[in-house]
């Protein structure tokens, strides 16, 4: 597995990511394509760290998958109150705090 | 020796104290109780000090200073907090506490029924300790602290009917006019401090006579500016106008501070800066010129007024021209004197006066009067008593006063025949208005349908007839007073006598009173006849010579005027409207700005990956 294919599938991934929080309004549906593209780094994060025989980049991957569990809590209870108290989920909508 | 002088001033500056931060949780007797006691003590240590002061021999009496402590050190300049103790101070001392405290008493009668009884007790014992001040100075800096306490506490007295626009009105006319004096007395005090290096009346007064001769410049400067403040404070002419409108506030506070006390100061002012005004006798020659023609002025405009407290409060201002001719001519201690006298028996009618008003709730129109005699036996007596006294009949104490005034203003070293004749002249005017207002309110019948009169209480009563004994007795005090006051002065006041110039002078005075007599009482119509006749001048009396007229065109017009169009152009259309572009533009672009935050999470993020690709290819490839 070169290192080519790696930086491919990441650079992949990522864009899925992105273009999947550009395009879509559900919030949850944005959340995950966020995942999409921490995973992606964690990815490369990972595979290099094996390319290198050094541990730095496993560890790092690690702070990566613990930080945005804590993310995703608050996100998703910001996205439940946001529910309870719309009733609706398209984050166009969701556009109080405009200029 | 005089150690436990200070007390004088504590025991009033505590009643103000304690009335201010306690009058409205204790109950009212005692804040009464608080009000007079602290004068009465003030009183009573006014009269250890005398005691002290007259175990001394005369020649030591003067120059006592007592300092409490040294509060300013600032190179060769020093400022003790200190008070002067000699005769003048006390005496000064003794008309203030004395007629302070029984006007206290008075008071505690006619303001029973005000919803704020403390307030105004709390403002007189203020007044009090500001008069205090004011005389208690061993140097002109505490004399200007003192001069404007008492502007100060006169302002919140006149203005304590505080819902009445009238009352606030005189209060700030009162406040203004005061102003003005106070700024003539600042500007004495630096050009003092220039001159002599010094504030302290001693050296000062010590100094001065070496380094000036007669009518120097400095001198005549100094004098003059004194003057502005003490001209303002005594009503005299061109700075009366606030006096009668003072009329507003409660009756003792006209009493206390609009007759027997605070007009005074420009007096004591004059009196206590003799050596200064000894060495500048053009000056002396303006106050006599001026403190005569006030005394006529004020007391033709007495005569045709309506307003009872109004009419003597012109002949306040007429009597105060009296003491400032005393003072012009140099018989220093008769115009105390006649302050003393003058003390008891205004005071005395204005009390008087308020008893009246008291029971005829809050008349104060002579026409509306009227039959009182049978009512208020007692107050009309003490009335009458304040009456004769003014007009000067032989026994009163304002006889002695007066008459030795009046024949100075010809026999002393500065008199001439025509401030004699003048001083004449006013003395008949006295009589006749005095009378009128006499015959006004106590004969014929109530010409006020709807009033109940009765006679006021005890607590007021008492007061008039102490007053009352004052001022039919208090001439036997004369001698007394030139003897106390001459080691101040340096010589006794020379006491002419002259029967022709008496005789007629008593004549005159009488005479008024007939004039009144047969104007007022014998015939209605006759009155109006004479008024007919006389219509012009009465007009002109009646409208107080248009003074006030005058100085609302020539002062506070084109003052309002400039007003006006700075708030216009300078204010509105100059700052007002740079300030506001300022703020209105940076609001504009601020809000074309804000428009990028539209609230879209999902452009947000569009945008930011543009930007970091955009960033991304710059790195990349530049």
């Amino acid at each position: 597995m070169g290192q080519e294919f790696v930086l491919l599938v990441s650079a992949s991934i990522f864009c899925v990511g992105t273009v999947g929080f550009i395009i879509r309004k559900n919030p949850l549906i944005m959340f995950m394509s966020i995942e999409l593209m921490l995973n992606s780094v964690n990815f490369l994060l990972v595979a290099y760290s094996s390319f290198l025989n050094s541990l730095d980049g496993q560890i790092f991957a690690l702070f990566i998958i613990t930080v945005a569990a804590a993310e995703v809590v608050v996100g998703l209870a910001i996205i439940l109150t946001i529910f309870r108290t719309r009733h609706e989920m398209d984050v166009d909508h969701i556009d109080v705090l405009k200029g | 020796m005089f150690a436990s002088s200070w007390l004088i001033l504590l025991f009033p500056l505590l009643g103000f104290i304690g009335l201010s931060w306690y009058g409205n949780r204790i109950s009212r007797n005692l804040v009464g109780l608080v009000g007079c006691g602290t004068i009465g003590a003030s009183f009573f240590m006014t009269l250890v000090t005398l005691s002290n002061l007259l175990f001394l021999p005369p020649e030591e009496r003067v120059g006592h200073v007592q300092t409490l402590y040294q509060w300013v050190s600032a190179g060769s300049f020093k400022l003790d907090v200190a008070i002067l103790v000699d005769p003048l101070s006390v005496f000064m001392f003794l008309i203030v506490t004395g007629v302070g405290f029984v006007i206290h008493v008075y008071s505690v009668g006619y303001m029973h029924d005000d919803p704020e009884y403390s307030r105004f007790f709390a403002y007189l014992n203020l007044f009090i300790f500001s008069m205090l001040v004011l005389v208690a100075a061993a140097d002109f800096f505490f004399l200007i602290v003192g001069w404007a306490l008492v502007g100060l506490a006169s302002y919140l007295l006149i203005g304590f009917w505080r819902e009445k626009t009238s009352a606030v009105l005189a209060a700030r006319k009162a406040f203004v006019m005061n102003v003005i004096g106070d700024v003539g007395m600042v500007i004495a005090a630096l050009v003092i401090f220039e001159t002599f290096g010094t504030l302290n009346f001693a050296d000062v007064f010590a100094s001065a006579p070496g380094m000036f001769r007669p009518n120097d410049d400095s001198m005549l400067l100094i004098t003059l500016l004194l003057l502005v403040g003490a001209f303002a404070k005594s009503a005299q002419l061109p700075l009366h106008t606030w006096l009668p409108d003072a009329m507003e506030g409660p009756t003792p506070v006209s009493a206390l501070i609009h007759a027997a006390t605070m007009v005074t100061a420009g007096v004591y002012l004059v009196a206590r800066c003799h050596v200064l005004y000894e060495l500048a006798p053009y000056t002396m020659y303006f106050i006599a010129g001026v403190g005569i023609i006030t005394a006529i002025f004020a007391g033709s405009m007495a005569m045709v007024q309506y307003d009872i407290k109004r009419v003597i409060a012109y002949s306040t201002m007429s009597q105060l021209g009296y003491m400032f001719l005393a003072m012009g001519i140099g018989v220093y201690s008769l115009g105390m004197f006649h302050l003393m006298t003058h003390a008891f028996f205004k005071a005395l009618l204005f009390m008087a006066a308020g008893s009246v008003i008291h029971s005829l709730d809050g008349e104060q129109d002579l026409r509306k009067m009227g039959g009182l005699q049978s009512v208020m036996p007692l107050t009309h007596a003490t009335f009458l008593i304040g009456a004769l006294a003014l007009a000067g009949i032989p026994l009163t104490s304002g006889y002695f006063s007066k008459e030795a005034i009046i024949l100075s203003s010809y026999h002393a070293d500065m008199g001439n025949i025509v401030f004699w004749a003048i001083a004449v002249l006013t003395a008949g005017m006295t009589a006749v208005y005095i009378s009128r207002g006499y015959l006004f309110t106590f004969f014929g019948r109530l010409r006020s349908p709807a009033a109940h009169p009765h006679e006021s209480p005890m607590i007021m009563i008492i007061p008039l007839l102490v007053l009352a004994v004052l001022a039919l007795l208090g001439g036997v005090l004369g001698p007394w007073v030139d003897s106390f006051l001459a080691p101040v002065f340096g010589h006794v006041a020379y006491h002419p006598h002259d029967n022709a110039l008496e005789s007629i002078a008593l004549v005159v005075g009488i005479g008024g009173i007939a004039t009144a007599g047969l104007l007022y009482m014998v015939s209605k119509e006759r009155l109006d006849l004479f008024k007919e006749a006389l219509a012009p001048l009465y007009d002109l009396l009646f409208h107080k010579y248009y003074v006030d007229e005058i100085y609302d065109y020539l002062i506070v017009r084109p003052t309002k005027a400039i007003g006006a169009f700075l708030e216009q152009k300078a204010e509105r259309e100059g700052l007002d409207f740079t300030v506001d572009q300022v703020g209105l533009q940076i609001k504009e672009v601020s809000h074309g700005i804000s428009l990028w935050q539209s609230g879209k999470v999902r452009s947000y993020a569009l945008n930011m990956i543009v930007g970091v690709v955009t960033i991304l290819l710059f790195v990349v490839f530049m």
